[in-house]
């Protein structure tokens, strides 16, 4: 079936340029703080796909940030600004942790088991600040602000109280106890050696990649084949003609927010399960907002929405390639992908504008 | 309960809410003049950075004081140009605004004091009494000031006739451009003074902890009215200190009482009947009507 | 009587004012895609004068006094003040030159008092710091000169709009405008405000001011002008002397004859009753009762056509019929069920269909394909909807090249997203859709708005063709022609109610016109 879009080349300029631009920006910073730019492109090699392990933490990295990413994606989609996926994972890992803990199941349901518990954590920590938007009109984005405050303190407050484990693991760090072997997160190698390519062991990937293609597909499928994503992507284009339509916006909406909560409940899974093997509320933090970023430069679409994943797992990498073998600090880092954000949203808008003038004139 | 303990509560309280108040004071000038700003809390923690900063380079704290707000002006420029020159999406916009200002401190950290998750003590400090920053108490007279202006300047009625109907302005010869960027950068300005009372003695990464939202509910509140944003910001800030001051005296855990505000936050923007006074082209980029 | 409608000079006869001309417009001309608004078109006005600009909807009166106020610029022709040439390039431009617009959406600024928003833009002022005093009185003189009746220091949005408009005039007084432009001032006013305002008028007309007016209401403007400007298809028709007009002939000047559209439209015997509304009544956000005891029927196998100037209660009546709405009394019935409670899916689900009078608003998604605009409303049913809930892209990419092919929408693929296409494209695809679901109920909203000649002759087959087909069609338009051409049984609504009912023989445009303005029976 052919796909009438001749404007698509522009549609992928924004991000393309944008990138660009914060490439140069590196280097134009690269040579300021006096180091040399062959010296930092090398360093960047050698950290992210110089070798095989090197991608495969490329990859893997770039798993938690594909999905917080595709969390504020499909809410973007339904116009709702899901600023709550910080967290939403906070809870939801912990859901999901508790699954693991306290619910003995044989390997093969455990881990489905635990990603469906967290995606329902991640659900109910979305349950509020929606129904709030949806029947009484508070804009989303201050109280999934405040329910990302709330969730870190009474995470806090469980794992240091009621959900302790530290006496079973002797351990200093507060954290639940540790999670059954059943549903640990372990090495897939094995898929990859049953369909024949042989990886070294030094490369690491876990159960949380294929959980991740696994949701990718889902959403994917959900939006752009299901009937209900139809629906969400009515919604979130225009209210007025949903209405028109006879589409049931509140119900719809209330729907694209709870399950974008769901999503962003999976996005702590590969710490807590491959990494850690218990739960603690010093995983990572921040990648809510990460998401978000990732959301816009993937432009909400799945596809989209992993190459920008990927990308920042690549800008991640180089990050600390430049700490380890150059004069660059990391913190770079964090200055080009806040500009590389403002730039390519501003784009992103100009072009649109851009298109819709050309295809005004098309009209003619 | 002795009278000491009230009045260092009471001395507290005020410190604790300063920051928010002047926050909120600078989202109400924004939002009146029709731009939502949810980068307060990015503006707040980059002024935060730069009010140490300044005081280092220039020796001295007021210098260090100029600097935090100029910084706090140039970051909400950014906002702005973003906003209303290339009328990007407010909310998205203020979203990647937090980001940078994190990454930008991080970074200036990093080269400048060698760490990159906090700076260097500030030599300098305000005079404190009873715990208390003095400089909270300027937030009295700027809370009158930024009602006079408001309400009784020139200035003021354009502000915020071009938050209520730009196109009216806009016919009536008002530079509806100005207005906005004035609003903006009065909330960046604002931004640079929350500097001065949250904690001018060190920047910390994420040392905002969700003032800078905060701020944002208690303008709702407050109705977007500088009076009233002040006194929701005292609504939040005795909170808080009522959590430090007593929380020992109580049985409740340290992280229910370290949640209140934030749940105080959404109880009050749920009972705020959802059709609150906000200026009626708050979030809407402006565009001269087409020929 | 002439029609040319050149470069002909404009009134050559003295009217009653005595003054000097004031304004002159001289070959204003004005297009816009698809559309030639102002052709040609001259006019002038002199001092301690009211001139009144009449013509239908879309006649081009607006758009001339756009071009007067600076908010168009003109294609060509000019415009002199005091018999100077001047440019006009906005509205602070306007103001300067001493033009002064009351638009038909007024321009205040709500929560501010009277005086605010008389003096912004033009504060009086020490040293920054707002000072009143002069402005008070400056505006308290122009009170009392003009016949209005204000209080300063109320805020706007509590004041009625005939008190609004007050605000607005006071306003343009306050800046020293001598040629003052009212588009449709009495369109949101009651008898007694409008009587205000023509008080008002004549004070400023004593003061050697010049007011330009548009009107459609005949009964006003025989009252009040001097002279009438007579504008059709965006053409000067004639300037008349107060002394010579009457309404026939203005009326006529206006509709001109009877356009014959070449509709193949039998007259067909009505089946049963499908949409009944009961003493309709709707109260809107502003406290105004905006639907007032609508009753009227309409059967199967006919067309049921809405005559009325925009803004008396039609959309509210579409709306309370399409949607889910808070009505305050009466009830809508369709095929005996009562729609009340009902949202847009059941009702769409008992037979509705609804062409929405704004499409970009209601009627489409642009960005989406012309596919999935085809189905939008019937998209979740089979055979769109697999029994797993997925969307059966094949038949919906099946479903719309059919209706592309049968309605002639032109396009290159069905894929195309439905920004890309005409306006009369546009509309056909909604309209293609409405239709294919074979409703028992057809709401047609303003059909043929911004659509080129082709598409609208093939929009009037296909609701002839709904009709044949046993449909009720209810038909909202602002084109009498259209209605008239269309129409079995003709409702005129005025303020929010159906005033009277013709039966198409019996109905003549002069009639149904005088309706549509108010008149009541004679």
């Amino acid at each position: 079936m052919k796909r009438f879009n001749k404007y698509a080349i522009y549609e992928v300029m924004a991000p393309l340029v944008g990138f660009a631009a914060s490439m140069a920006l590196l280097m134009l910073i690269v040579v300021i703080v006096g180091e040399n730019p062959g010296n930092a492109v090398d360093a960047i090699w050698k950290m992210t796909f110089a070798t095989s392990t090197r991608t495969a933490t490329v990859l893997s990295t770039s798993v938690p940030l594909f999905l917080a990413g595709l969390a504020v994606a499909f809410a973007f989609r339904a116009n709702i600004f899901n600023i709550g996926v910080e967290g939403q994972y906070f809870i939801g890992g912990l859901v999901g942790a508790m699954a693991g803990i306290y619910v003995p199941l044989p390997a093969f349901l455990h881990i489905p088991f635990v990603v469906i518990a967290a995606m329902i954590g991640g659900a109910l920590w979305a349950a509020i600040p929606a129904a709030l938007k949806v029947s009484r009109g508070i804009h989303e984005v201050i109280t999934t602000i405040m329910f990302n405050n709330i969730a870190l303190a009474l995470v806090n407050y469980l794992v240091n109280g009621p959900m302790s484990g530290l006496g079973a693991t002797g351990s200093l760090e507060p954290q639940t106890r540790h999670i059954l072997p059943t549903a640990l997160f372990g090495n897939i190698d094995w898929m990859f050696r049953a369909v024949g390519w042989n990886v070294p062991d030094s490369v690491y990937l876990d159960y949380s990649l294929p959980v991740a293609v696994l949701v990718g597909l889902l959403v994917w499928f959900i939006l752009f084949r299901l009937r209900i994503g139809f629906d969400v992507r009515a919604v979130g284009t225009s209210t007025d003609v949903s209405l028109y339509a006879g589409i049931k916006v509140a119900k719809v909406q209330l729907g694209a927010f709870l399950f974008s909560g769901a999503l962003a409940g999976l996005v702590g899974l590969q710490e807590i399960f491959a990494v850690r093997g218990y739960y603690t509320f010093q995983i990572a933090s921040g990648l809510g907002f990460d998401g978000i970023a990732i959301a816009l430069i993937g432009r909400n679409s799945p596809v989209g929405v992993a190459f920008a994943a990927l990308l920042f797992a690549f800008l991640r990498q180089a990050g600390y390639g430049l700490q380890f073998f150059t004069k660059v600090p990391n913190s770079v880092i964090s200055v080009i992908t806040g500009l590389m954000i403002l730039i390519i949203v501003v784009s992103n808008e100009l072009v649109s504008r851009y298109i819709k003038a050309l295809r005004k004139k098309e009209a003619m | 309960m002795h009278w000491g303990t009230l009045f260092d509560y009471i001395c507290k309280g005020l410190d604790t809410s300063a920051p928010l108040a002047f926050a909120a004071l600078g989202g109400v000038f924004s939002e009146k003049s029709g731009v939502v700003n949810i980068a307060l809390e990015g503006g707040m923690l980059f002024s935060a950075f730069s009010i140490v900063w300044g005081s280092i380079i220039f020796h001295s704290l007021w210098l260090g004081l100029l600097f935090a707000v100029v910084i706090g002006m140039a970051f909400a420029a950014i906002h702005a140009v973003v906003t209303i020159t290339y009328k990007v999406n407010q909310i998205i916009s203020g979203v990647a605004l937090n980001i940078l200002a994190e990454g930008i401190a991080r970074f200036l950290s990093q080269n400048i004091f060698g760490q990159e998750t906090q700076s260097a003590m500030n030599p300098y400090s305000f005079p404190s009494y009873r715990g208390m920053n003095v400089f909270s108490l300027v937030v009295i007279p700027v809370a009158i000031l930024s009602w006079f202006v408001l309400n009784k300047t020139v200035f003021g009625l354009r502000l915020r006739s071009v938050g209520e109907n730009p196109e009216a302005a806009d016919t009536l010869g008002i530079n509806v451009t100005l207005m906005r960027y004035s609003g903006v950068l009065i909330s960046g300005a604002m931004c640079g003074l929350s500097a001065a009372v949250l904690y001018p003695s060190r920047w910390v990464s994420g040392m905002t902890g969700g003032r800078g939202f905060i701020a944002l509910a208690a303008m709702i509140f407050g109705r977007w009215s500088p009076i009233g944003a002040v006194l929701a910001s005292l609504l939040f800030g005795y909170a808080d200190a009522a959590r430090i001051s007593f929380a020992s005296s109580i049985q409740i855990p340290s992280q229910f009482v370290q949640m209140f505000p934030y749940v105080l936050a959404v109880v009050v923007l749920a009972g705020v009947v959802g059709r609150s006074r906000a200026p009626a082209a708050d979030g809407i980029p402006y565009e001269k009507g087409e020929d | 009587m002439p029609t040319n409608a050149a470069a002909a000079a404009p009134s050559a006869v003295g009217g009653g004012a005595s003054g000097s001309i004031l304004l002159r417009m001289e070959g204003i001309t004005k297009a816009f895609p698809g559309v030639v608004a102002n052709d040609k078109i001259s006019l002038d006005l002199r001092e301690g004068e009211i001139l009144a600009l009449v013509g239908e909807n879309g006649a081009g009166k607006s758009t001339l006094m756009k071009i007067l106020y600076g908010l168009y610029r003109p294609d060509s022709g000019e415009i002199l003040i005091r018999d100077r040439k001047t440019r006009i390039a906005g509205p602070r431009d306007a103001i300067t030159q001493g033009i002064g617009m009351v638009h038909q959406h007024f321009m205040l600024i709500p929560p501010f008092t009277v005086l605010e928003n008389i003096m912004l833009g033009s504060e009086s002022s020490r040293l920054g710091v707002l000072s009143y005093a002069k402005p008070k009185a400056a505006a308290a003189r122009l009170i009392e000169l003009n016949n209005l009746h204000i209080d300063l220091n109320t805020s706007v949005e509590r004041l009625p709009v005939g008190l609004q408009q007050q605000v607005e005039i006071l306003k343009i007084l306050y800046r020293g405008a001598e040629i003052l432009i009212f588009d449709e001032p009495t369109a949101v006013l009651t008898p007694q405000e409008s009587d205000e305002l023509f008080k008002t008028f004549r004070q400023m007309r004593a003061q050697g001011k010049g007011i330009i007016f548009i009107s459609h209401k005949l009964d006003e403007v025989l009252d009040i002008a001097d002279r009438i400007t007579v504008i059709r298809r965006g053409r000067v028709i004639r300037t008349l002397d107060r002394a010579e007009a009457t309404k026939p002939l203005i009326a006529e000047l206006m509709v001109g004859k009877p356009v014959i559209l070449n509709v193949d439209n039998p007259r067909r015997s009505a089946g049963e009753t499908v949409l009944e509304v009961d003493k309709l009544g709707f109260v809107n956000a502003e406290g105004v009762e905006t639907l007032r005891d609508v009753s009227f029927r309409v059967r199967a196998g006919e067309i049921y056509g809405i005559a009325g100037v925009e803004g008396n209660g039609q959309s509210e009546l579409i709306r309370a019929i399409a949607y889910r709405t808070r009505i305050s009394g009466g009830s809508v019935r369709l095929l005996g069920s009562d729609l009340s409670g009902l949202d847009v899916r059941s009702r769409r689900e008992l037979g509705l269909a609804h062409i929405p009078e704004d499409r970009h608003k209601f009627g489409l998604l642009l960005s989406f394909s012309l596919a999935d605009n085809f189905i939008l409303g019937s998209h979740y049913k089979k055979p769109f909807v697999s029994g797993l809930k997925t969307q059966v892209r094949k038949q919906i990419a099946e479903n719309a090249k059919r209706l592309i092919a049968q309605f002639d929408v032109r396009t290159p693929s069905e894929q195309t997203p439905a920004h890309a296409l005409s306006g009369g494209n546009q509309q056909k695809v909604i309209i293609a859709r409405e239709m294919s679901q074979k409703p028992r109920l057809l709401l047609a909203n303003q059909p043929t708005r911004g659509v080129d000649v082709g598409a609208t002759e093939f929009i009037y087959k296909q609701l002839v063709e709904a009709k044949k087909n046993g449909a009720a069609v209810l038909l909202v338009s602002a084109d009498l022609d259209e209605v008239m051409s269309l129409s079995d049984r003709i409702g005129v609504m005025f303020k929010g109610s159906i005033i009277k009912e013709f039966e198409r023989e019996s109905a003549t445009k002069e009639e149904v016109g005088f309706y549509m303005m108010g008149e009541k029976a004679r």
